[in-house]
């Protein structure tokens, strides 16, 4: 998974730790005569400042040293799908990180690049969310409504969700709060019925509200674990339907507002994301159709715009294909361990 | 966020305006703006590449046409690459056809296979859809249930599990029909088996047109995913969906370099008439963040044919009410005032900001006013007395005073024009100062 983000970040950072380490060698040889022509004068002795010199002698990383390779390294980022500000903001925070830093002449290149660029990207994926856990923590039932706009794999993954909880051993009921489009009812029924999970369910058209309060008293009533609602995609533009979701919001008081979206999405993901944490809020993200790309760019453009954790990633057509999110085992995997 | 980005690239483009001779530094900082514009779009990062280059070198090297200013200059070319890369048009005719759609899972396959359906039945052709989708749950009843509402019929079975042998099925029970959709499962590039069963409905279907649906919110992938489908089945036209929402659509952009293909439809709305062709214009004016650039381009053509032509009529002395109505047409037709003025050549020309807004609005009254005028009124407006005037108010449910207020505007226009005849310097002048007089007025 995200193959084709990680071979580039390793090339970016190959290159940033070629270009430091190309001006640490212009600047030693010029720097030793130079120490060695000045006096000692009152103050610091003799030998401390040869020590400084030849010891602990630190290098400063110049802008213009890495002005190259951020360049690149905000190609690669973009070309992987984050969003330009993001981009901007991650650039920013590696630059300033980089820039003007002293490096001891012992301290290797590569572990201040890949230093800068873990922190950049871990302070952008921030910390991972344990469902289980959480469901255990709280009390009973634990309602998670799912939003988003339309075909980002909302109902797919109320399914996978369902299966998953099912798995870790907890009673679970779906809601199917889209009313809306022609055939969900139907979809979300064969998912539910497959994976034997209870589905509360209305005609279409009918109060996705009504629907997914019914399903909340079902899960009183059957003492159920978890409740998931499903609800129609919608576009953050659409001031009725936002003001629909908050209606449900309001109704079945979720615990839980898991916004969907998927990897494969551009620029887009930021606006939206943004949208929908403004209007009804976002607990957490899942992404859906990693399988699709390699790049996981949108990953790292949400989750740095609304600082909400990731859940879950989607990875493809089946049941089982759903990973639990580790940012540090994703920020490992692409910048990798190994030396240069 | 897009808005302040079309702002940095207008100010880009406003320091190029009035300059004499094509400014390096600004060059380079307009196709720097245009750039990050166009990826924030989600155009593809190397095809971004490849316009601006082509922009920096023609806006430097190609000569600056007669009396077009710098900025003009520029933003046509900005227009023409970007032009030059959505206006494959992909063609469309109402004759017999199989229409086989393909396209990544969630993308809106299902809701534009109905949307065009209903294009087609509208156009009085005989339509049928067949439903391939096999797979998820739902899909059958999701586009049955579409096409029962405009009474098309729909062939599929919900139990179904092999997508080639109910295409068949379906070629065959719907073989009276002119024009027949396929909808298929959503796939992606990297799923063998599901490229391979795209390869063999279009071998069956024998389809007339592959068309790719691509979701306007698709990133960088758009370019590769759209590669696969288009080696696969060789795809002949992308359809953009979703272009209700915020997202620009730039993926489809790639997609069409990929295909070297033209955008068929793009979808907004979820009812089924939602369903626009495709319009160059004012896509790439969305995809920039900016005004109508149809507009601006002609303008720049206009002045590059020579003077404003109604203009010297009007100089000529006689100018009647009819021709003011004209030219308030013709400026209403090329959007908001503001944004015309920022195309004229007339360089750094600064009007406070409420103006244009009022004058746009206001000018939306004048032409109604005059809509109530008889012919002969406005050949020769001085025949308006109070009791005409009572009655052109009454016509376009306004007061006397607004007619009265239009006839000054008028006269203040004929004197200015009158004042103008003798010092036949180029248009920049004459606009700017009937500008001048326009704003005193408000």
């Amino acid at each position: 998974m995200f193959s084709g983000l990680k071979d580039r970040l390793q090339a970016a950072r190959n290159r940033l730790g070629g270009s430091i380490g190309a001006a640490a060698t212009a600047q030693a040889p010029a720097g030793q005569p130079d120490g060695a022509a000045t006096p000692a004068p009152a103050g610091p002795s003799l030998t401390d400042k040869v020590k400084f010199l030849i010891i602990d002698r630190e290098l400063v990383v110049s802008e213009k040293d890495v002005a190259d390779a951020l360049g690149e390294l905000e190609m690669t980022l973009l070309e992987s799908d984050v969003a330009l500000p993001v981009t901007d903001a991650i650039i920013a925070d590696v630059r300033k990180s980089l820039v003007g830093k002293h490096r001891k002449i012992g301290e290797s290149v590569d572990a201040l690049v890949v230093g800068a660029l873990k922190s950049a990207l871990l302070n952008v994926l921030g910390k991972g969310f344990d469902l289980p856990a959480y469901i255990r923590a709280r009390e009973r039932p634990v309602k998670i409504l799912f939003t988003g706009v339309n075909g980002t794999g909302k109902t797919t993954t109320v399914a996978k969700i369902g299966a998953y909880l099912k798995k870790e051993g907890f009673s679970v009921v779906i809601g199917a709060g889209d009313t809306f489009r022609a055939g969900a009812i139907e979809q979300i029924g064969v998912h539910a019925e497959r994976l034997g999970i209870k589905v509360i369910e209305h005609q279409t058209g009918a109060d996705p509200s009504a629907v997914l309060f019914d399903t909340v008293q079902y899960a009183l009533a059957h003492k159920t674990d978890v409740v998931l609602a499903d609800t129609a995609g919608r576009f953050h533009t659409k001031a009725n339907l936002m003001s629909q979701l908050d209606k449900i919001r309001r109704v079945m008081k979720p615990d839980l507002i898991v916004y969907v979206d998927e990897a494969v999405a551009g620029n887009d993901a930021v606006v939206r994301a943004a949208e929908f944490d403004k209007t009804v809020g976002a607990d957490a993200i899942v992404l859906t159709k990693a399988d699709m790309d390699s790049r996981g760019g949108a990953a790292i453009s949400i989750a740095h715009t609304i600082g909400k954790p990731l859940l879950f990633l989607g990875t493809g057509q089946a049941y089982e294909d759903i990973v639990p999110f580790d940012p540090d085992a994703v920020v490992e995997e692409l910048l990798g361990s190994g030396s240069l | 966020m897009m808005d302040s980005l079309s702002d940095s690239l207008k100010d880009a483009l406003k320091k190029l305006a009035g300059k004499a001779v094509v400014d390096r530094a600004a060059v380079d900082e307009l196709v720097k703006n245009l750039q990050r514009a166009l990826l924030s779009a989600d155009v593809n990062v190397k095809l971004v590449m490849e316009l601006s280059k082509a922009v920096r070198t023609r806006s430097l090297d190609e000569e600056l046409p007669k009396n077009t200013n710098v900025r003009e200059h520029v933003l046509r070319i900005v227009y023409q690459e970007l032009v030059r890369l959505v206006y494959a048009t992909a063609d469309l005719k109402l004759e017999p056809q199989v229409i086989l759609m393909a396209g990544l899972q969630g993308s809106g396959k299902t809701t534009t296979t109905a949307k065009i359906a209903r294009f087609f039945q509208k156009k009085g052709m005989k339509v049928g859809v067949i439903c391939a989708d096999t797979f998820r749950p739902g899909a059958y009843g999701q586009l049955s249930t579409l096409c029962e509402k405009i009474n098309i019929p729909c062939f599929g079975d919900p139990k179904a599990t092999d997508a080639r042998k109910i295409t068949q099925e379906g070629l065959v029970a719907l073989k009276d029909l002119e024009v027949l959709i396929v909808d298929t499962q959503g796939r992606h590039a990297l799923e063998p088996d599901l490229i391979q069963e795209i390869i063999d409905l279009n071998k069956i279907t024998k389809a007339t047109h592959r068309w790719l649906v691509i979701d306007a919110a698709l990133g960088q992938q758009a370019s590769e995913q759209a590669k696969r489908f288009h080696e696969a089945i060789g795809i002949d036209g992308v359809i953009i969906t979703k272009m209700d929402g915020t997202a620009k659509g730039g993926g489809a952009i790639s997609a069409v370099a990929e295909t070297k293909s033209g955008i068929v439809f793009i979808g907004a709305g979820e009812t089924i008439e939602n369903l626009e062709r495709f319009d160059a214009n004012g896509f790439i004016s969305r995809l920039l963040g900016m005004g109508d650039l149809q507009a601006l381009m002609e303008k720049a053509r206009e002045s590059q044919m020579g003077e404003e032509l109604d203009m010297e009529a009007m100089m000529k002395g006689r100018s009647t009410l009819r021709d003011m109505y004209k030219q308030l047409e013709a400026l209403n037709k090329m959007g908001p005032l503001k944004q015309i003025m920022n195309m004229l050549p007339m360089g750094n020309m600064n009007l406070p900001e409420g103006v244009y807004d009022v004058t746009s609005t206001k000018m939306v009254r004048y032409r109604i006013i005059m809509d109530s005028m008889t012919p002969k009124e406005l050949d020769d407006p001085s025949i308006i007395n109070s009791s005409r005037m009572q009655r052109i108010a009454r016509g376009a449910g306004g007061a006397p005073e607004e007619v009265r207020e239009l006839l000054k505007y008028y006269k203040m226009m004929h004197k200015t024009l009158k004042g103008l005849k003798g010092m036949g310097s180029g248009g920049k002048f004459n606009m700017q100062r009937l500008m001048k007089r326009f704003s005193g007025m408000q």
